[in-house]
């Protein structure tokens, strides 16, 4: 993401703050400088770090909720760009603008939303720092989504600019599908598929379904080689069994965790084997978003943040909220509907806590579609309970086959809560 | 919107922390108990119930007895869905009666789905056995528990047809004998016009 000019930033950060309204002097005299208290709190301040999934949706929740918090959404993407059905850019059922959502929604409901990138968390004096200037804040939410661990894949960490990981919807999802597109008919596409725990458990199954869709209609000649350090398909199993029966271009090996990559000689290495490329999409082992990690916000993996399961309050730092696929220790998968479960319960949590209320009990749910073709989905659902401050699930429930209805109902999904999310 | 007292702007004046808001008054989802209870259902049935997605129903101004049924009914897998079966127990283990109030006072605003004018006029030619049960406007009947259709989205409405025609739905109940004996009657490719017709309805 190419970092914003320093005057871009200042316009953006005066007009979201004069649509949050009601601040007492405004920015005054700090617009002048980055360096400092960019914007003096006069009332209570919640400060969102993230703008996806569980950020946008905690932003618009406390809003919601109670109008006289001032929330701060740092943010340093100028759009939200949904994950979820990103696989079918790659299959070309779907632009990417289609997936593409602005964060007026939010600026409507007075969050005041910064393109900007946080650079440092400050526990102690409860500021969040950006550059030079800082903000200060009441609470702070932290949703900062993953990032890779390069180092884990030999020869990647020089590779990161053209090895593509498409799994931040964007323009590497954009890349990756022009890659697919101009592959000569009978070339390979290696997808390699990380050890639990990553973003997504059945995306990278999903991935493999679409992209063999594609190559089955437009290059015959082509295979899809499955490198899965796992050791057998991590979510759906069964369906995805049955799916891909449709794919006889989908070459799977379990447990096959790829440890190197030359991108010279177009080849990928896992502990038994070499295999050779076309197209490569290597999908990295991953951890919570760096500033997560920076912050000491992670647990001694120092990959994933543990937090409470009624309040999502770090265990590590006080007043400090993590929510989405950075958290670990909940019996929940890393889903954009779980990231926007911990999104609300988040935000009704610290309303409460800032109105000196008791918070409510709001347990999750996951409800996670997969296309497994161009017409035809699967789904798996996953209802909670909070138990004894805990988060224990009540039950998961899959459809008992593909088909083009649970497709339509995906779509419905997709409508609803992307408005749930930003409107 | 339900509005409702908020003492967030309350608690904030009486702590002199804020001279520039605005009045006591505002308001404030979180007075209401019920709200934290069904943040689950909004990913899917919009905010307070409004759905805003063609396959997801409206829920707000839902007859709580109906409501109830159906939740009752999805727990038990007589109304099969993998989708709502889960989210069923969720809501029977945080309280079904309380959620059911909820959803029903809160205010029905129709879908925000557009449908064709010539499906809607051929839907309300199609519609004329409909009207005994679910009333001219579609309005529906809750003392026999027989919902509004009007406004609903059409992507439901035309699913469900089709599960009552499978007898798919709450297969064997005898309320709903007459009206499965009546789909069967209907070819579905006019589903989605009746659809059209009482999803435009106001």
């Amino acid at each position: 993401m190419n970092r914003m000019s320093r005057r871009h930033f200042l316009r953006s950060a005066s007009i979201g703050l004069g649509v949050a309204g009601g601040l007492a002097g405004g920015l005054g005299g700090c617009a002048s400088t980055m360096k400092g208290d960019i914007a003096p709190k006069s009332g209570r301040r919640v400060v969102v770090i993230g703008g996806g999934w569980g950020g946008a949706t905690a932003a618009r929740y406390i809003r919601m909720t109670d109008p006289t918090i001032e929330v701060v959404l740092l943010e340093p993407n100028r759009q939200f760009i949904s994950c979820p059905f990103s696989n079918l850019v790659l299959s070309g059922l779907r632009s990417i603008e289609a997936l593409t959502r602005s964060y007026d929604g939010l600026r409507g409901r007075g969050v005041n939303v910064i393109h900007e990138s946080a650079t440092a968390i400050e526990p102690d004096t409860k500021r969040v720092r950006i550059g030079e200037g800082y903000l200060t804040y009441d609470r702070l939410v932290v949703s900062p989504g993953i990032d890779f661990l390069w180092d884990q894949v030999d020869g990647l960490p020089a590779a990161r600019e053209t090895v593509l990981h498409a799994w931040k919807a964007g323009t590497q999802t954009v890349e990756l599908a022009a890659q697919i597109r101009s592959m000569a008919d009978g070339g390979v596409f290696v997808l390699t598929v990380p050890p639990v725990a990553y973003r997504c458990p059945p995306g990278p199954y999903e991935r493999i379904c679409q992209v063999a869709w594609y190559l089955k209609q437009n290059k015959p000649k082509s295979k899809v080689i499955v490198l899965d350090a796992n050791q057998n398909i991590v979510s759906k199993t069964g369906l995805f069994r049955t799916a891909w029966q449709a794919y006889p271009n989908i070459d799977y090996r379990a447990s096959n965790r790829v440890i190197a990559v030359d991108t010279s000689t177009k080849e990928v290495r896992t502990e038994f084997d070499r295999v050779k490329y076309d197209v490569l999409n290597l999908i990295p082992p991953q951890r919570a978003g760096a500033i997560a990690v920076q912050a000491d916000l992670v647990g001694a993996d120092k990959r994933w943040c543990e937090v409470d399961h009624v309040t999502y309050e770090s265990v590590k730092h006080k007043d400090i909220h993590v929510v989405g696929d950075s958290t670990i220790g909940l019996p929940v998968p890393k889903s954009g509907n779980v990231a926007n479960a911990m999104g609300k319960a988040a935000a009704l949590s610290i309303v409460s806590l800032l109105n000196g209320q008791p918070v409510p009990l709001m347990p999750p749910g996951n409800t996670c579609y997969s296309w497994v073709s161009d017409k035809e989905a699967i789904a798996v659902v996953n209802a909670y309970k909070i138990e004894n401050n805990k988060v224990v699930q009540i039950e998961q429930k899959l459809t008992p086959a593909q088909s083009v209805s649970v497709a339509q109902r995906a779509e419905g999904w997709r409508q609803s809560i992307w408005a749930d999310v930003l409107l | 919107m339900t509005t409702f007292r908020i003492p967030a702007a309350l608690a904030a004046a009486a702590l002199g922390l804020l001279a520039g808001f605005g009045p006591a008054g505002a308001a404030g989802p979180l007075d209401n108990p019920g709200f934290a209870l069904v943040i689950t259902c909004s990913a899917c049935h919009g905010q307070n119930g409004n759905s805003r997605s063609d396959m997801m129903p409206i829920i707000a101004g839902l007859d709580q007895a109906y409501f109830k049924r159906q939740i009752e009914n999805y727990a038990a897998g007589r109304r099969p869905s993998p989708e709502m079966e889960p989210y069923a127990k969720q809501i029977q283990f945080l309280g079904l009666d309380q959620i059911a109030a909820y959803f029903m006072a809160q205010k029905r605003e129709a879908t925000l789905i557009r449908v064709s004018p010539d499906a809607v006029a051929k839907g309300k030619v199609a519609a004329a056995q409909c009207v005994i049960c679910h009333g001219e406007g579609g309005k529906g009947d809750p003392a026999r528990l027989i919902p509004g259709l009007a406004g609903q989205p059409p992507g439901y409405l035309a699913q469900q047809m089709l599960l009552f025609k499978q007898d798919t739905r709450d297969p064997g109940d005898p309320l709903l004998a007459a009206k499965k004996a009546l789909m069967r009657t209907i070819p579905d490719s006019q589903f989605p016009e009746l659809a059209a017709f009482y999803s435009s309805l106001r």
